[in-house]
């Protein structure tokens, strides 16, 4: 059996979330691999989520949020943006390829975009392969 | 009242009849759930007009995807059924709402009404009458709108930017702007769009982003990018993304005769006759009043202006000729977003005003039964899944997903639904919630963004706190978007089944917060605006203290004379400031300023200070900032030298008095832009070209013998004002264009003023010999803006003005709850703009002086005392500034610091919960628990 | 008689005994009263393998309590936590090398065969030294925490612990109730003037002393992180506090994290990487950040860097 990612997405409730509903009316079709969970801002996004999610076994996490300036609540996603590069840096700290993480803008008019993000992010895991797949742990 | 047109308005203001013809639908709105199974059946195809017929659509569709109400309707036009008893029915068949009525009929509706707002909107000029521009002949012509639609990413090329002849990629792109504007030969629409320029430049920078390499021509004759931020926004389009502006009127589009290019002629900025090949001419079209809106106003019974827009007063911009009617958006003249959404809060307010008295006599409160305590209880929740038709059942195995669920921790019940939102499946939920004592719910169905509030009220209605529900959402993200895939969309759907339950489980009941509203308002500023705004508020029966920091109410509009439309201000400031100054409600505050401010929504407390140093402290529940701005002294044009080089403001005065330079003066020079649209001061001061044309004309008519010269970037006597412009021209008014780069020279010669300039048209150097120059000068910020900014934490753009909640869609609102602004102190802006603002303001004030308690969402940042210990990382990144740090135990220095939230500050981002070392803060509804728990959830397979 | 007690010590530098020895006076009656230590390597020659070595298993005697120092380095350290487990009923974790792996495991930052031949084959070495395979316990894959390895019942984290809190720790297991001990971070018992993070943009090295003025207390001092210098307080569980402040910030020197992270199971790499990104601080400004997690590298938290070749494009 081929490898079948799991992937989370952090989907900001105004916009991101919002396109993946609007992909789901246009019947946009994108792989399954990706787990929605839906949050009020991508600011809100704890980087230790991000290391959690890698840990318990997700094979890449995505941050899908507003563009920059038209975030909900002022600079939510300034924030959001801010974390992710330390997030993207620290994950090869920690082990991981950076690959693993994404951060995305989406508009709530932008079902394509949130399609082209999921369905690249899995086509890059699945380059990757699994996560933690050559290090398990000597012990 | 979706598909219905008013027939007729009788009665009078207070009482109106008014009569309203809905069209049948043949979708019955109460079953359609909007999956769109219809659509897809629908053999019928027709033109969208809503992709500006660039797209196809279906004889049964939704207009577009975001559509209120999001129902299905049927074109019975183009339906093949409907043309012909017997025939298709293909949607009936495949509706497993039964929703599809084909034998539904129109209606006529009675409604008894106080008042009435008329917002029909405008249409865009069709270009295909006047042969010229070659649209519907040339394929590669076409209209703004059309390229708005090719632009979206929802459009019919997904945002790539083709040609519709051939499908080949647009390299070279050609706006013409004033199509259908400013153009009395072809369509006869003099008045100016204003929207036009604003918009062919976005559209220009948007298809830059969209395909890199395009190159991008704007053909204008006056960029009139008037509004806040606009010039800025053109300035960078120019250097950023490239855009070419060429200020010539073209005069019609061909071919090249072998290939679908088009060839535009036009004279270059050096005086030549130039041809240039284009892949694509944007017609830039005007807005214009739309038949139906026409009748409508007939029937109505209002006037309508000469260019066919409501005819409205500057000192009353949403009243119609006929009271009790009100007007808002481009209906009375051209307008933007912006002032349209600050128009419609305007007429708002103008209604409440008439209707004040009988407010809240209609309104009635939902009761719920009491909320059932179930902190303490171990979790059973109760799982229900949507089949949605087959909508979801279609592709997931919605069996094995039900089954599935039992299976799940703390799930004690699992029912099936044909359709979860429908009213027996509401009242069936609310008694398995009795009846199995369910305290937690996970609706596996559609998206929470639509339907999660129906279930809140379901569960409401249970006795169950709002907050114990959770959606799973296998429609839109799961069956809709893995059709192919049914068992991978099975197994998603119990991973998202499992996650919703995971997460209500760490739920907790929240109880929405409500604070106290002090149902007074406060207007800082005593000018048009300020006095406006208190005004409606005090008319519509609220206290309202109107603080001024002069001694003379009155603000600039002291200095001025006649609106552009022609009412004389002095005598309508008169008439206002009598009616505050009488209005009990109303209490005045001259020569005091705001010196002090705390508190939130419902609740601030301003404390402001006179000029003999005494104090008064004010509570009042929402706050309006009238503050105005200032004149702007020049440095420039040696001003400060030559006597009779004078301000605008100067000149009215001199000419009111009809001073001896003025009288003896035969030659007069306006220059435009001093002191806007340069360097630092990126924007234009929008009344200043109005200004001169109006002062102009006044010099013309009462002797045709004078020069009257304007030197002028861009004329911009948007809207209606236009007819000014024209009028000055047919008087001999001459205009002379001048580029940044080479402003005019002033200099002084003896008895005469030189003014050189560089002529554009005429390319030389002119030498005006001026006995008058007068310079229409800048509405700056008012320079304690900032002052007032700390006070309230209410941001200030790069400019130095106010800075609104959001340019578009909230342009009086600031991003403090309660705080409002209006007039000067937002950008400058002619007097009907500013009482415009002011109401909307004022009506936007209401809605929360209306309330004695203000009701704030459940989901806020709730510190967590055992965790939290005052680190203080998350103070300053609270974007609402509502987080503070305090001592734990109160006035003890040494028994450590926590935070405190302010719950009415706070919006519940969560950007301090995501910034917590140590899980010191969580948003209710959000929290480090739910989330880890659907994240462990997620991945425990 | 007294609780029977034995003490044991890993990867240890003795830091942590001697900071038992410092809870002063009060040792006295804890030691001659309340515990009857059994078993302390650091106290008596109490041979593994029989006082000869005449046995042939490692035994440690039975005891109530147990109290490990130092993380686990190589197999012997495994034997004798694996023993101390099997013959204590409650066994505490004591210093931070136990709890969080400690100095020790800045180790596991390296790769490991290197760091070896670096150690066995620098300039001061012999010619020809090899690393031994006998005589020297061999080393585990990197260096863990006691509780990757056995259960631990009660941490104590430090280097070295609070006297103070070791002593509670000690009383409370011999009054058999729950040790009263900060949970919060070292901000909690931070008295220096805090009003939020927002006003610098980067990190400074702590090569100039800190703004204060000499004479006046430590309250009347800005905190340091808000100062911009790398204060490791909001991330680090409190302990450190003997006289008023926390021992560093009272020395007018930002805490180094040395108490481990505030949650048990917390990162202080990333909390504080994104404590600071959150506020706006350039968190490229931290020279060498690894080095925060200088004091919890074990539990997998510090790797050696992979030097992997780049796949796919990075975004």
């Amino acid at each position: 059996m081929s490898f079948e990612p799991k992937i989370i997405a952090f989907c900001c409730n105004w916009c991101s979330y919002a396109a993946a509903d609007l992909a789901g009316i246009h019947r946009m079709q994108y792989p399954h691999n990706v787990r929605i969970i839906r949050l009020m801002c991508s600011g809100m996004v704890h980087p230790e989520f991000v290391m959690d999610a890698l840990s318990q076994g997700a094979d890449g996490v995505m941050v899908l949020g507003c563009h920059l300036g038209e975030c909900h609540y002022r600079d939510g996603n300034y924030r959001a943006m801010d974390r992710s590069d330390m997030v993207a840096e620290l994950l090869e700290d920690f082990g991981y390829e950076q690959e693993r993480f994404s951060l995305t803008w989406v508009s709530s008019q932008e079902p394509d975009k949130f399609v082209k993000a999921v369905t690249e992010m899995t086509a890059s895991i699945k380059e990757l392969g699994p996560v933690n797949g050559e290090q398990a742990e000597v012990v | 009242m979706t598909l219905s047109e008013i027939t007729t308005i009788d009665g009078l203001a207070g009482n109106f009849t008014v009569t309203v013809e809905e069209a049948p639908r043949y979708v019955d709105q109460e079953k359609c759930i909007a999956c769109g199974d219809c659509t897809e059946k629908c053999p019928k195809e027709v033109v969208n007009e809503f992709d500006a017929e660039t797209g196809k659509r279906k004889a049964v569709y939704v207009k577009y995807p975001q559509a209120v109400p999001l129902k299905y309707q049927i074109d019975a036009d183009t339906c093949i059924r409907l043309q012909k008893t017997g025939a298709c029915g293909a949607c009936e068949e495949v509706c497993d709402a039964g929703a599809i009525n084909f034998d539904d009929v129109g209606r006529i509706h009675e409604v008894n009404v106080g008042a009435v707002v008329m917002a029909p909107g405008f249409e865009v000029f069709d270009p295909a009458d006047s042969g010229v521009w070659g649209y519907g002949t040339f394929p590669n012509v076409i209209t703004s709108l059309q390229l708005e639609r090719y632009l979206s990413a929802s459009g019919p090329t997904e945002g790539q930017l083709v040609r519709p002849s051939d499908g080949k990629v647009v390299n070279k792109v050609a706006f013409l702007q004033c199509i259908g504007s400013r153009d009395e030969n072809l369509c006869g629409n003099g008045y100016c769009s204003s929207v036009c320029c604003m918009y062919a430049i976005k559209e220009a920078v948007t298809a830059k982003v969209n395909s890199p390499g395009l190159q991008t021509s704007i053909f204008y004759m006056d960029m009139r990018t008037h509004g806040k931020e606009f010039d800025q926004y053109m300035e960078r389009a120019r250097e950023t993304s490239s855009v070419r502006f060429v200020r010539c009127r073209v005069n019609g589009v061909e071919t090249d005769g072998t290939s679908d290019d088009l060839r535009l002629s036009y004279v270059n900025e050096e005086g030549r006759q130039v041809e240039e090949l284009f892949d694509m001419v944007v017609l830039s079209v005007g807005l214009q009043t739309p038949k139906h809106a026409l009748e409508l106003a007939h029937n109505a019974g209002i006037k309508l202006t000469g260019d066919n827009f409501a005819a409205t007063t500057d000192f009353a911009p949403v009243q119609t000729s006929r009271e009790g009617i009100f007007t808002c958006g481009s209906f009375s003249g051209p307008k933007n977003i912006p002032q349209s959404v600050t128009g419609g809060s305007a007429a708002a307010a103008a209604v409440s005003d008439l209707l004040s008295p009988s407010r809240f006599e209609f309104s009635t409160d939902v009761s719920f039964p009491d909320e059932k305590d179930v902190s303490v209880d171990q979790p059973r929740v109760g799982v229900f899944v949507c089949r949605c038709g087959s909508n979801i059942a279609g592709v997931v195995d919605v069996e094995a997903l039900a089954e599935y669920s039992t299976l799940l921790p703390e799930v004690v019940y699992v029912e099936k639904n044909l359709f979860s939102c429908s009213q027996d499946s509401q009242d069936m939920i609310e008694e398995r919630i009795r009846e199995q004592n369910l305290n937690r719910i996970v609706i596996a169905a559609c998206s929470p963004r639509t339907h999660e509030p129906l279930f809140r009220k379901t569960l409401k209605a249970a006795g169950l706190n709002e907050y114990l529900v959770e959606m799973a959402n296998i429609r839109n993200q799961n069956s809709w978007v893995h059709i192919a895939e049914p068992e991978a969309a099975t197994s998603k759907a119990k991973d998202l089944v499992r996650m919703a339950v995971a997460r209500v489980i760490c739920s907790d009941s929240l109880k929405p917060i409500s604070v106290p509203v002090m149902q007074k308002g406060l207007v800082i500023g005593g000018g048009i605006a300020g006095m406006t705004a208190a005004l409606n508020m005090a008319e519509q029966g609220f206290e309202v203290h109107l603080v001024e920091r002069t001694d003379i109410l009155g603000g600039n509009a002291l200095n001025l004379k006649h609106t552009w439309s022609g009412q004389h201000v002095p005598t309508e400031v008169g008439k206002l400031v009598d009616k505050v100054v009488w209005n009990e409600k109303i209490v005045i505050h001259k020569e005091f300023e705001v010196t002090a401010a705390e508190g939130f929504v419902g609740n601030f407390r301003s404390t402001i200070t006179g000029k003999d140093g005494s104090q008064k402290t004010i509570e009042h529940g929402a706050g309006i900032v009238a503050t105005g701005a200032e004149q702007y002294i020049p440095q420039e044009y040696n001003y400060e030298s030559i006597t009779r080089v004078v301000t605008s403001v100067q000149f009215d005065k001199l000419y009111e008095l009809n001073e001896v330079h003025v009288r003896k003066a035969k030659n007069f020079v306006f220059i435009q832009c001093v002191g806007s649209r340069e360097e630092n001061n990126m924007y234009c001061s929008k009344v200043c070209c109005t200004h001169s044309v109006q002062s102009a004309i006044a010099l013309k008519k009462e002797n045709p013998n004078r020069n009257v010269y304007i030197l002028y970037r861009d004329i911009r006597t948007y809207g209606q004002r236009e007819a000014l412009y024209k009028q000055a021209r047919k008087l001999g008014v001459i205009f002379i264009n001048y580029e940044l780069h080479g402003k005019p020279n002033v200099a002084e010669n003896g008895q005469v003023i030189n003014v050189e300039i560089w002529d554009h048209v005429l390319h030389r150097l002119l030498r005006l010999e001026a006995d008058m120059v007068i310079l229409a000068i800048a509405v700056r910020p008012n320079g304690d803006a900032s002052t007032l900014s700390k006070l309230y934490k209410l941001p200030v753009d790069g400019d130095g003005f106010f800075q609104e909640a959001h340019s578009k869609i909230r342009p009086v609102d600031f991003s403090v709850d309660g705080m409002f602004v209006a007039g000067l102190a937002h950008y400058p802006k002619p007097i009907e703009e500013s009482v415009a603002q002011a109401l909307a303001a004022s009506s936007r004030a209401v809605t929360i002086l209306s309330k004695t308690k203000v009701s704030l969402d459940g989901v806020k940042a709730i510190v967590d005392e055992e965790y939290c210990d005052g680190c203080a990382l998350c103070v300053d990144v609270c974007p609402y500034d509502a987080i503070t740090l305090v001592d734990r135990v109160a006035d003890d220095p040494d028994g450590g610091k926590l935070i405190r939230v302010n719950q009415a500050q706070c919006k519940g981002c969560g950007i301090c919960q995501g910034s917590c070392p140590k899980r010191g803060v969580n948003i209710a509804g959000f929290t480090m628990k739910q989330i880890s728990a659907q994240i462990s959830a997620a991945l425990a397979v | 008689m007294g609780v029977t007690t034995a003490l044991e010590w890993l990867g240890s530098c003795s830091g942590c005994e001697i900071a038992i020895l410092n809870i002063g006076e009060d040792l006295v009656s804890l030691i001659t009263e309340t515990l009857n230590i059994v078993h302390a390597p650091i106290l008596m020659d109490h041979k593994y393998f029989g006082q000869c070595g005449e046995g042939v298993t490692l035994e440690i005697p039975e005891a109530v309590v147990g109290i490990v120092t130092g993380g686990v380095n190589n197999r012997e350290h495994l034997e004798v936590l694996q023993e101390m487990r099997k013959k204590c009923k409650v066994l505490l974790a004591l210093g931070t090398c136990a709890t969080h792996g400690g100095i020790p495991a800045l180790m596991n930052g390296q790769d490991q065969l290197e760091s070896w031949e670096g150690i066995f084959s620098t300039v001061s070495t012999d010619p020809g030294a090899e690393i031994p395979n006998v005589e020297v316990p061999p080393p585990l894959d990197r260096v863990y925490a006691c509780d990757e390895k056995v259960k631990i019942d009660m941490q104590l984290p430090g280097c070295p612990p609070n006297p103070e809190l070791i002593g509670e720790v000690i009383v409370a297991l011999a009054e058999g109730r729950v040790p009263v001990l900060p949970g919060k971070s070292v901000c909690d018992t931070c008295p220096t003037k805090r009003e939020g993070k927002g006003m610098v943009d980067k990190v400074k090295r702590f090569i100039n002393n800190v703004e204060f003025k000499p004479g006046t207390p430590i309250d009347e001092m800005r905190c340091l992180l808000e100062q911009g210098y790398m204060c490791m307080g909001p991330v680090t569980v409190a302990g450190c506090a003997k006289r008023g402040g926390p021992s560093c910030i009272s020395a007018r020197v930002p805490c180094r994290g040395c108490f481990g992270p505030v949650r048990r199971d917390g990162n202080q790499l990333l909390d504080m990487m994104n404590g600071l990104v959150s506020n706006g601080l350039d968190f490229k400004s931290v020279v060498d950040r690894r080095s925060v997690l200088r004091f919890s590298g074990a539990h997998g938290r510090l790797r050696p860097v992979k030097k992997r070749v780049a796949r796919g494009k990075v975004k």
